[in-house]
């Protein structure tokens, strides 16, 4: 078991290896992720958005929905670790009303 | 071609770097080699021309640093 | 905390690197539309302050942001987000479509970049009372295991 996971191990970081080589360059304008949606960013951002920024004006206009879920989920994220992990006093019932109860 | 040299040794660094966390007994040792981490990281992203990213990274590995020994001196495990 | 990071050199470093910090917090949050930065670099930057103040001089910091504050003012945060959506679709455009914000300018990227403005304020608000929120949780619960009441 350990050898056979060993050598799967081997094969899929060599097939990562040679893969690499295939990946285009940075900046490389022939690229597929820079031949379609790309270029009218770049074109029109500053007279859409107004911000000379493309990234900014890309995370709060063009895609600014996922940028509110991301806030979203950055609150909610801390509102959990505050449920986790604060006082396990906090938001319990006094110790009267369970005598009482 | 320098550039790729120094993208080559900033990788290596990186690569040594997670290891060693990894490994590492001592935890306070471990968070700060955890910053030198984040520090290469952001080198790495200056260099493949993401400013945005890069100053994101900086600004949260300083946080997570401070985190980390703010949680070690509450529990009093300052070295093994 | 009830045992504060202490020393003379930690209250002077302190003293000089918190003021720029937040400074540059602020710098970064209006700049963030023509230079890198934006709203969640902002938010930290200015949460290491309120971080940094509480950690060095525990209880008696100066500004100190309760637990409750923080966590309401984090929801408030993504509220201003979603308030700038719904303020242009009562206006008649569609969810965060900026160019009908009820406000006077020439061109319509100005209302944009006003919109843009506003949002990255909400982020900030959030990213920074959620890392206050976390650091306030960590720290209470090893004040609670730590000593006995």
């Amino acid at each position: 078991m350990r050898g056979l996971v060993t050598v799967l191990l081997a094969v899929i970081t060599g097939m990562f290896c040679s893969f690499v080589t295939y990946l285009p360059f940075i900046g490389d304008v022939n690229s597929a992720p820079n031949q379609h949606v790309t270029p009218v960013y770049i074109e029109r951002s500053v007279q859409d958005t107004g911000s000379p920024n493309i990234v900014t004006g890309l995370l709060a206009d063009y895609r600014g929905f996922d940028t509110m879920w991301e806030t979203t989920v950055m609150f909610l994220a801390g509102l959990t670790v505050v449920m986790l992990l604060s006082s396990s006093t906090m938001g319990r019932r006094p110790e009267k009303e369970d005598e009482d109860a | 071609m320098q550039i790729y040299l120094i993208e080559a040794i900033l990788l290596v660094f990186l690569i040594v770097t997670t290891i060693s966390v990894i490994f590492c007994k001592d935890i306070l040792c471990a968070a700060v080699i955890y910053s030198a981490f984040s520090f290469c990281a952001v080198l790495l992203y200056l260099m493949m021309g993401a400013p945005d990213v890069a100053f994101t990274e900086a600004v949260i590995g300083t946080i997570s640093t401070i985190y980390f020994v703010a949680s070690l001196k509450k529990i009093d495990r300052w070295c093994k | 905390m009830k045992k504060p990071f202490g020393g003379i050199v930690l209250d002077t470093a302190f003293r000089i690197i918190v003021p720029f910090t937040l400074i540059y917090g602020v710098y970064v949050l209006i700049f963030g539309e023509a230079g890198p930065g934006g709203g969640f670099q902002a938010g930290a930057l200015l949460s290491i302050g309120v971080v940094l103040s509480r950690l060095i001089m525990g209880d008696h910091a100066s500004f100190n942001i309760s637990v409750k504050n923080s966590l309401v003012l984090a929801g408030v945060g993504t509220f201003i987000y979603a308030a700038t959506g719904w303020l242009a679709m009562l206006n008649g455009g569609n969810f965060l479509d900026y160019s009908y914000l009820p406000f006077k300018a020439e061109h319509t990227n100005e209302l944009h970049a006003l919109g843009i403005l506003f949002i990255e304020i909400g982020v900030t608000i959030c990213v920074m009372m959620t890392i206050i929120n976390i650091l306030d949780a960590v720290v209470e619960r090893g004040d609670e295991n730590g000593s006995a009441k």
